[in-house]
């Protein structure tokens, strides 16, 4: 490969790269402004393997935060009810690759713009952490009436991140006021847009 | 045109098509700049990644694209002569050197060569007030007209023609045919 095409690939990877990094305001955008879709922020994170473990594990932590730990992706009922416990009402949904929720679940904190969608509570209420810790909610950013919404999406072909491989999951997650409508599952317009590249993948 | 400059950093086909559009004029621009194989394709990379950092720095109506592209390119090449070499080659291990291969090298050695007459002019012109210099370089050597040379240096066209009449004045007698376009 000539250097031209080397550099070129280069470019478009950091242009992917950068890409993953707004995610949030251009799914907002998209999904504001275009299809009507889910505005979501999209983590990506690892699924520990070993299935002789409890599906999660939740944990209270001292400043008042929860860490969910997840094991397998079953029993989101269960998890509610503990989350629920715990004080937050959650609405959590797994999904298979390529799936989506149908449009946006109710009124989304925040869910105007990119603007407003930063600093909110949508964008603040979970935390990815680190080495495959899990999950961590805070509370303080589901208030009474609101409901902590997370669609759990299953992503078998895609790797994030060098340091990790393996299965990983998106997470679109964020708090809706009021009454949450069920998920209408349907085929994700963005999935093949995961990577940022607005197209499917080269060679397709 | 706003709104594709803005695209160009954001969607794979629009980086492409500016990119092959463009990265042969950037190719020789650095070239008559730096006569290293390996530093004119890294710098060549650098140019195309600052791009993304000022695609939004773009205004249709100030220019064309490729002044706009020489002003980022200049840009890089002065921030290049500002870091040490020893600065320089950190970076570019810690970045992972592209490896080049035998016809890469020799593609970039010729257009290198080619850019002789140019490195030249280079150092004729070394003696003049970096303003000066400024304009004169990408008027006469990168073929830019005095509008686009402006809009590289983002400063005014009228200032632009100054220094190039200043600069002009300044270098008569030099054995170089100075030629540009005016405009």
């Amino acid at each position: 490969m000539s250097f031209e095409e080397q550099i070129l690939m280069q470019m478009k990877a950091e242009i992917t790269a950068r890409a993953n990094r707004r995610r949030i305001g251009r799914r907002l955008l998209t999904g504001a402004a275009v299809a009507g879709l889910a505005a979501a922020a999209t983590i990506a994170m690892p699924l520990l393997t070993g299935s002789e473990q409890a599906a999660y594990a939740v944990t209270r932590n001292t400043d008042g935060t929860i860490n969910v730990k997840l094991n397998e992706f079953r029993d989101a009922d269960k998890l509610e009810q503990d989350l629920k416990k715990m004080g937050v009402s959650a609405d959590i949904t797994y999904l298979k690759s390529g799936k989506a929720c149908q449009g946006n679940r109710g009124d989304i904190v925040g869910g105007a713009s990119p603007e407003e969608w930063e600093g909110s509570a949508s964008a603040k209420a979970v935390r990815l952490l680190p080495h495959g810790g899990g999950l961590e909610i805070d509370p303080r950013y589901v208030g009474n009436g609101q409901t902590l919404v997370m669609m759990l999406t299953e992503n078998k072909d895609r790797v994030f991140g060098s340091e990790r491989s393996g299965t990983q999951w998106q997470l679109p997650t964020y708090v809706v006021n009021g009454q949450v409508k069920p998920c209408v599952v349907v085929d994700d317009p963005l999935w093949n847009d995961v990577d940022g590249s607005g197209g499917p993948p080269a060679g397709s | 045109m706003l709104r594709k400059q803005a695209e160009i950093a954001t969607d794979h086909a629009a980086f492409e098509a500016f990119y092959r559009r463009h990265v042969d004029a950037v190719t020789r621009f650095l070239a008559r700049r730096v006569d290293d194989p390996h530093t004119v394709a890294d710098m060549v990379a650098e140019v195309f990644m600052a791009v993304l950092n000022s695609a939004h720095t773009y205004r249709a109506e100030q220019g064309t694209e490729l002044a706009w592209l020489y002003g980022v390119a200049r840009n890089r090449v002065s921030t290049e002569r500002r870091r040490s070499f020893k600065e320089w080659r950190l970076a570019s291990r810690m970045s992972g050197r592209r490896p080049l291969d035998s016809d890469d090298i020799a593609k970039l050695e010729e257009r290198i060569d080619a850019e002789q007459p140019a490195r030249r002019l280079f150092t004729a012109m070394a003696g003049l007030p970096k303003g000066e210099r400024a304009v004169l370089e990408l008027v006469v050597i990168d073929q830019l007209t005095v509008t686009e040379a402006a809009v590289a240096l983002g400063i005014q066209p009228g200032a632009a023609k100054v220094r190039l009449h200043r600069a002009r004045r300044r270098l008569r007698g030099l054995p170089f045919v100075l030629e540009g376009t005016l405009g």
